[in-house]
């Protein structure tokens, strides 16, 4: 220990003579010393396993039918398991399904590649993840802490590693289902039988179909006019506005936007909370969009303007 | 004219009454969004580009919105031809109808045609409708100053019915939507034509007809 001090006491004496852009070289070795010294932070093992795990999570539950009633089937949803670091005794990340956020802590199991990830517990849909890993994919089951709160209480998870890339200029693919199957609205319609000219009524539901629009027009890489956006229907714009988020891996809460990004391959939910990622453009494109949607939910179908 | 006939045209004035104060009240609540002053709001929300690139445009905007209440209401009680026991109140209500449109509704209304949405052929519809209600509401005012109140009755009407495009509009609107769900510019082109020409073709149904 004293022949350190007294090395750099010598080489700082040394340093004073020489000239200042020498000093400063010494001062910031001594720096890096000193932090190695009473460094509290611990050494982050495995950087190579970071990343997102992103997959099929599914269990068997009750599921109930469009005709009200309920059987047992197997209920797929999408994951996204974030790992952000390892220590020794430590994991920490996230997991992401239909944008709910949750963060967990863990154990890595260097001997098995295993991993045990808790959520926090103060949720209803929260449990305990058990996943193995093998090169870029992740294997494993899940369990929920209260088993009574959810319709499928064991899951098991198939995920693949991904990279998150931003890309301004992706779009949904050209052979998108463009229909949004979770906003269907009820129609009373008339129908009057030839023969005995009775008529009756009855109720149809019917799905908001987007347009080729959605193809054509890209939020994130150039400035809107009011002009190329005025004619589009509601449908359309929301997801023009979306795909700004998804591109930066936004997690969707609503299913109508995860079903249009999760069938192209790029989009990948990240976070919960993308704002502060937006560029320039992409948020006066956001504002403009919003306002029109907000017109268009006022007025589209009021007397009015 | 028989009883009976009586009868039915009164029920049919009554009808009218109160389908006309039904259509102003919405009117009056459209209106009634402009105030407090409020440069984004209502259809301000999707004529952005034209309240930032021209600095008069929200000037004829709020005086068409603000005067167009006005000339709806005393168009309306001018209209029904009665004093209501008041000294010469046709002739007011109808000088400030007239004086209203030719000073100010109908110059600022043809200036926003210029702009309107929908493209080339919802303006043009617009600064015609625009024209022809300043000209029918002129031809009304010097017929009446001539004292020929048959032709200034028959040219009221016309102004009354370009008048009240602004509320069969927004009726066609409502319908056009309810049936076919187009995308709103395309509604918009319609119903800019659809909301005078039928208007003025029954007028002119029921002058040639020498009900008017």
């Amino acid at each position: 220990m004293k022949i350190v001090k007294l090395s750099l006491i010598s080489l700082f004496t040394i340093s004073l003579v020489a000239c200042k852009k020498d000093t400063k070289t010494t001062d910031s070795s001594k720096d890096s010393l000193t932090a190695k010294k009473d460094s509290v932070v611990i050494p982050e093992i495995h950087k190579e396993y970071y990343g997102i795990y992103t997959g099929e999570f599914a269990g068997k539950g009750m599921i109930t039918s469009e005709d009200g009633e309920e059987y047992e089937g197997d209920i797929y949803k999408k994951i996204a398991l974030k790992i952000n670091r390892i220590t020794k005794d430590s994991v920490y990340g996230q997991s992401i399904v239909e944008g709910n956020q949750r963060s967990f802590r863990g154990i890595f199991n260097e001997g098995s590649s295993s991993f045990v990830l808790d959520e926090p517990g103060n949720d209803n849909t929260d449990g305990r993840f058990e996943v193995k890993l093998k090169s870029d994919s992740m294997t494993g089951k899940w369990t929920a802490f209260n088993k009574s709160a959810v319709k499928a209480p064991s899951k098991t998870l198939k995920l693949i590693k991904k990279e998150f890339v931003y890309n301004p200029n992706f779009m949904l693919d050209k052979n998108s289902d463009l229909i949004d199957w979770e906003n269907p609205k009820d129609f009373v319609e008339k129908y009057t039988d030839e023969e005995t000219g009775k008529t009756e009524t009855y109720t149809s539901s019917k799905n908001r179909v987007a347009s080729e629009a959605v193809f054509k027009i890209n939020a994130s890489t150039q400035k809107l006019t009011e002009k190329e956006i005025k004619n589009l229907r509601k449908l359309d714009m929301e997801i023009i506005k979306n795909a700004v988020f998804a591109r930066h891996g936004y997690a969707f809460k609503k299913q109508t936007y995860r079903n249009f990004f999760e069938q192209t391959d790029w989009y990948i939910p990240v976070s919960d909370n993308v704002d502060n990622e937006l560029s320039a453009v992409e948020k006066d494109n956001v504002a403009l969009l919003n306002r029109f949607i907000k017109y268009a939910e006022d007025k589209y179908d009021q007397f009015g303007r | 004219m028989t009883p009976i006939k009586k009868n039915i045209s009164n029920s049919l004035k009554t009808l009218l009454i109160i389908g006309f104060g039904y259509f102003f009240w919405l009117m009056l609540k459209i209106t009634l969004e402009y105030i407090p002053l409020n440069t984004n709001v209502s259809f301000l929300m999707i004529k952005q580009t034209e309240v930032t690139e021209r600095p008069e445009y929200l000037y004829f905007f709020y005086t068409h919105v603000y005067t167009s209440i006005f000339v709806l209401f005393t168009g309306f009680l001018a209209i029904l031809r009665k004093d209501f026991g008041l000294k010469s109140f046709h002739k007011n209500a109808g000088k400030i109808y007239i004086f209203l449109i030719l000073l100010f509704a109908a110059p600022s209304g043809i200036y926003m045609g210029i702009f309107a949405n929908g493209g080339f052929l919802s303006k043009i519809s617009f600064v015609i409708l625009g024209c022809l209600w300043w000209f029918s509401t002129y031809k009304a005012f010097n017929l009446a100053q001539q004292k020929k109140f048959k032709e200034h009755k028959q040219w009221m009407w016309r102004s009354f019915a370009l008048t009240f495009s602004a509320i069969t509009l927004r009726i066609w609107k409502v319908i056009i939507v309810y049936l076919f769900h187009p995308n709103p510019m395309d509604v918009y082109q319609i119903i800019a034509w659809l909301g005078w020409i039928p208007n003025l073709l029954l007028i002119e149904y029921l002058i040639s007809k020498k009900h008017l």
